[in-house]
C-alpha cells in the first residue's frame, strides 16, 4: 500500500540516501500519479542529490499545475546559472526569508550590489546563520565595505 | 569577487510526510 512506500520514502530521506528516495517517490508517482507529497520529495531529493536539470524537468513535466514550485524552480534555475528566469519565477512568490535569500543570491550574480545589500539589511533582524557573510560579500564588491 | 554561501538551499525542504505513513 501507498503507506508503506511512504514509510520506505521517509527512511530514505532520514538516512539522506536521496537516490533511493527519488526511486521510492517514482513508485508513489506510478501508484498515484500526481500525488503532491510525492513530487515535492522527488524535487527536494533531486536538489539535494545535486541533480539539479533532472529536478527542474520533473517541475516543468509535473502535471499539477496547483502545487506552485516556483520556489524550487527558481533555486534550479539559479543553480543553471538562468538568472533572468530565475528572477522571473520568484516575482510571483509571496515575499518570504528563503525567497529574499534567493532573490539576494540572484542579485550578487548579475552584479545589482544595491538591490543585494538593501535585502540583508532588511534580514539583518532574522538571525540567519552566516548570513554576515553573504552581507560583507556583497558590501565589498560593492566598493562599500566601509559600512 | 568574494565568495557568497548558497543560504537559499536551507531552504528546500521535504514535506512532512507525518499523515502519509
Ligand atoms: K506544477
Amino acid at each position: 500500500p501507498i503507506e508503506d512506500l511512504f514509510d520506505s520514502l521517509n527512511k530514505h530521506i532520514q538516512r539522506s540516501e536521496f537516490e533511493q528516495a527519488v526511486k521510492v517517490a517514482d513508485q508513489v508517482l506510478s501508484i498515484a500519479p500526481g500525488d503532491e507529497d510525492a513530487i515535492r520529495c522527488k524535487v527536494v531529493a533531486l536538489i539535494r542529490a545535486d541533480d539539479i536539470d533532472k529536478a527542474l524537468s520533473t517541475i516543468q513535466s509535473s502535471q499539477r499545475p496547483t502545487v506552485d514550485f516556483s520556489f524550487f524552480k527558481a533555486y534550479c534555475l539559479y543553480r543553471q546559472n538562468k538568472l533572468d528566469e530565475a528572477v522571473q519565477s520568484l516575482k510571483s512568490q509571496e515575499r518570504n526569508i528563503a525567497t529574499m535569500l534567493l532573490e539576494s543570491q540572484i542579485l550578487y550574480r548579475l552584479g545589482k550590489m544595491d538591490a543585494c545589500i538593501d535585502i540583508y539589511q532588511k534580514l539583518q533582524k532574522s538571525k540567519i546563520e552566516s548570513l554576515e557573510i553573504n552581507s560583507v560579500a556583497s558590501l565589498i564588491t560593492a566598493g562599500r565595505s566601509s559600512e | 569577487n568574494p565568495i557568497v554561501l548558497d543560504l537559499a538551499y536551507n531552504f528546500i525542504d521535504f514535506p512532512s510526510l507525518e499523515n502519509r505513513m
